[in-house]
């Protein structure tokens, strides 16, 4: 009897401060209106990598086929090819971009003209708001093997023209150079943040009990950005399998396709160009899966090793 | 080698350390710098300079006829405008929506907020992926208008979770008394949340305009009618021609594909990267700030 005078009770209650709020509900409508008609709506599209997709019946109307979508996929030589390249290309940006950043980030935070410091940071945050398809070209012009800017420079200093864009081996060069040239200056933002966190009187007594300026780096620097160090490295590993698609499909071309062709851009080309809705869904949804797991573990990982979650 | 107390004591003594610091830092602005002046130096360089290998750092044989050639195209201010109002509309219709959503997110006492933000968040993990998406937008009717350019990708997490964040942070005192004093919801929002949140407002609307002034996939993806191209889509098929759409998607073959000089070509590419270097210093004091809040989750 009190109990279900109570429940009836909170039950006024909740109505009551849904009522309350329902402007705030308003202003959530077409929110919800665009997740779930750009984002929910897809998902149940991904029924399609189970279906022998028909355009003239459309999602709802196309046969169940089980997994022969995807039979089919893990047969295609294509497909694992275009799984290792996004590994190698991600690995590769990754082994280069990430010290870069930390020695950059390091480096800034020693300068104490606070002039320089801001022009510098000013210039090293400027490629990141420039577009791919503007990198790319300016790519183009500095490394083409005939008359680019770079192969100019070496051919008068007496070397021999690279096939900066052509070659497999330099392609993939060229990715991470120009990766890392457009994110280098934004990654040293977190970091310059938590180093401006560090306790300044750390260093002082440090000072004072004679530590050299290194010993300083290696003993209170490094371990007071540690944690922000090892949750970056999680975060990065953990979006291994996903690439985007514009600076492999901008800077490729017909010659190093077959380590330029990763899982966005062969999602792309087999979809859109080739019209294989099922078999370009059921390849996403793999990929989605793969994440989602390597997210979870991260996640996991990053709890375990005692720092906050990632999710 | 001479040591000064570490960002202590404010006297400043010249040690070797520190200029090879200054130096390496130098060299590495110049490498990140040098780009964007070779992007200069070859749309202001004369013809004959160009195709003889000579410019490398400064134009040579200064001249302006890339740039007025390039302006003199009807296509490219077609793609200006185009561009011009997807990133207008687009930025203010993300706002609005993203002011919304991570208000009425951000007030504790809203029931069913966690399950509304769990449905957000998640798509952040999980997504249909590129082919749903394009029949769904097929589907509605928008392929091939500019409402496929901004209307799919309204929304951002990333830029959600930074304005939730800070909309959470704000004193809560302020919102208290307009109550009393009988201020509704969207009162409260608009005369003492917004006015208190102009840096991030500031910071969001130059991450979702830069987006949609850069983005260029939504454009190959969703639009076909050449008088319809962006900015970023003009630009690629000017700089590569055909010679990157290898699988041959009909639609792109052949138009302002024609052989364009280096210096033609490092022009466009100042011309559509210039309102963005125009506006940058104007907001940098901002971004740093919504970097920070953003990267701490998400």
């Amino acid at each position: 009897m009190e109990t279900a005078r109570r429940t009836r009770k909170n039950r006024r209650q909740l109505l009551r401060s849904i009522w309350n709020c329902r402007l705030l509900y308003l202003m959530l409508i077409p929110v919800l209106a665009y997740y779930i008609i750009f984002k929910y709506i897809p998902m149940y599209g991904v029924t399609i990598a189970f279906k022998n997709y028909n355009i003239f019946r459309g999602v709802l109307g196309s046969e169940w086929c089980g997994f022969d979508v995807f039979r089919k996929i893990f047969d295609s030589e294509n497909f694992w090819r275009s799984i290792r390249n996004t590994l190698i290309l991600n690995f590769a940006t990754l082994l280069a971009y990430f010290p870069l950043t930390i020695i950059l980030s390091l480096m800034l935070n020693e300068v104490s003209h606070a002039g320089f410091k801001k022009m510098s940071q000013s210039i090293l945050y400027l490629p990141h708001f420039v577009s791919w398809v503007v990198v790319a070209g300016i790519a183009t012009n500095l490394f083409t093997q005939q008359g680019g800017t770079v192969n100019l420079i070496l051919r008068s200093l007496g070397a021999d023209p690279i096939p900066f864009l052509s070659d497999n081996k330099w392609w993939i060069i060229t990715y991470v150079i120009c990766n890392v040239w457009k994110e280098v200056g934004w990654g040293t933002i977190i970091y310059l943040a938590a180093l401006s966190g560090v306790d300044e009187t750390l260093y002082e007594a440090a000072y004072l009990d004679g530590a050299t300026k290194f010993q300083r780096l290696v003993h209170i620097t490094l371990p007071s950005i540690k944690s922000v160090i090892v949750v970056m490295l999680i975060l990065h590993l953990s979006k291994m399998m996903t690439i985007g698609l514009d600076a492999p499909l901008l800077l490729g071309n017909d010659k190093v396709m077959s380590v330029s062709q990763v899982i966005s851009t062969y999602v792309y080309r087999l979809g859109i160009e080739n019209a294989k809705f099922s078999e370009a869904t059921a390849i996403g949804l793999f990929q989605s899966v793969v994440n989602v797991i390597i997210l979870l573990a991260a996640d996991k990982f990053t709890r375990m090793i005692g720092e906050e979650g990632i999710i | 080698m001479s040591y000064n107390i570490y960002r202590y004591g404010r006297k400043k003594t010249i040690t070797i350390g520190s200029v090879i610091l200054y130096i390496i830092l130098t060299i590495t602005v110049f490498i990140c710098l040098y780009p964007f002046l070779n992007v200069l130096a070859y749309s202001l360089s004369g013809y004959n300079a160009v195709l003889s290998g000579k410019v490398t750092f400064y134009p040579i044989d200064f001249n302006l006829s890339a740039y007025k050639q390039i302006l003199g195209r009807t296509q490219i201010w077609v793609s200006m405008r185009t561009t011009v109002l997807v990133t207008l509309m687009g930025t203010a219709t993300s706002l609005v929506l993203t002011i919304f959503a991570s208000y009425a997110l951000s007030r504790n006492y809203l029931p069913g907020r966690g399950f509304f933000t769990g449905l957000i968040l998640f798509t952040m993990y999980f997504s249909g992926g590129i082919i749903p998406t394009f029949l769904v937008v097929k589907g509605l009717g928008l392929f091939d208008t500019l409402g496929a350019l901004f209307i799919p990708q309204a929304v951002n997490v990333f830029n959600f979770i930074v304005m939730r964040t800070f909309f959470r942070e704000l004193p809560k005192s302020l919102e208290e008394a307009a109550k009393i004093d009988g201020a509704s919801e969207m009162q409260v929002l608009m005369r003492v949340v917004l006015p208190l949140s102009l840096p991030i407002i500031a910071t969001i609307s130059l991450f979702y305009a830069v987006g949609y002034w850069n983005s260029y996939f939504d454009a190959l993806l969703y639009i076909q009618d050449p008088d319809k191209y962006t900015l970023q889509l003009r630009l690629r098929s000017l700089l590569f021609g055909e010679e990157l759409n290898v699988s041959g998607r009909t639609n792109l073959e052949g138009i302002g594909s024609e052989v364009m000089s280096q210096s033609l070509k490092m022009a466009t590419v100042a011309v559509s990267t210039i309102p963005i270097i125009v506006v940058y210093p104007w907001l940098q004091k901002y971004f740093v700030k919504g970097v920070m809040i953003g990267s701490i989750k998400g």
